[in-house]
């Protein structure tokens, strides 16, 4: 099964984005 | 660890094949920079950013895998629809009817795909069409209202 590479900073995701010409998913989460 | 949608196989090669995926954790006691950027007042909450950062899709709350991903083929339908790239957007729009077709946000993709057509062709019976649609299968949404002034556009 293929794991979700995840970004944790927004503006290097941001970056990675403009390079690859994708939109970028964010998700806001609580460890409760 | 991955856990909801995101231990769907599905939803994992489409969000690394598609999208720049980013989580970014909450603290209440102590908003984060992201958190305040973005107005984050609950979790979970799923965005679709254009490359510049722009916001174009918002989800608020647990989403199952099969409306998940329907909300990131909005949300890139979205992206698409606000460039003005009608085309491109159509085709994001068809997905989520055609390939989610159980999914909440179908009324929703079902309004924007007449937009899209109507800018695409400037034929409003793309609008008919869509307001047709959301009257005969969602008649309870509130997209159904929203296409109301439809109802008057010749077929």
């Amino acid at each position: 099964m293929a794991e979700i590479k995840w970004e944790r900073d927004v503006q290097a995701a941001l970056a990675l984005a403009e390079k690859a010409h994708k939109p970028v998913y964010l998700d806001f989460w609580f460890e409760g | 660890m991955n856990t909801g949608p995101y231990s769907d196989e599905k939803v994992q090669n489409y969000l690394q094949e598609e999208f720049i995926p980013v989580k970014s954790e909450c603290f209440w006691d102590k908003r984060t920079e992201a958190m305040k950027q973005f107005n984050i007042s609950w979790t979970p909450t799923l965005l679709v950013l254009d490359a510049t950062g722009r916001e174009h899709h918002r989800v608020v709350g647990f989403v199952p895998s099969d409306d998940f991903l329907a909300h990131l083929k909005l949300g890139k339908g979205k992206i698409h629809f606000d460039r003005f790239r009608f085309a491109d957007a159509f085709k994001e729009f068809t997905a989520v009817i055609e390939q989610h077709p159980t999914a909440g946000v179908v009324p929703e993709a079902v309004f924007f795909l007449g937009v899209a057509e109507y800018w695409n062709t400037h034929d409003p019976k793309g609008l008919r069409r869509a307001y047709d649609t959301l009257v005969a299968r969602f008649p309870q949404s509130e997209w159904a209202r929203r296409a109301q002034p439809y109802a008057q556009i010749p077929m």
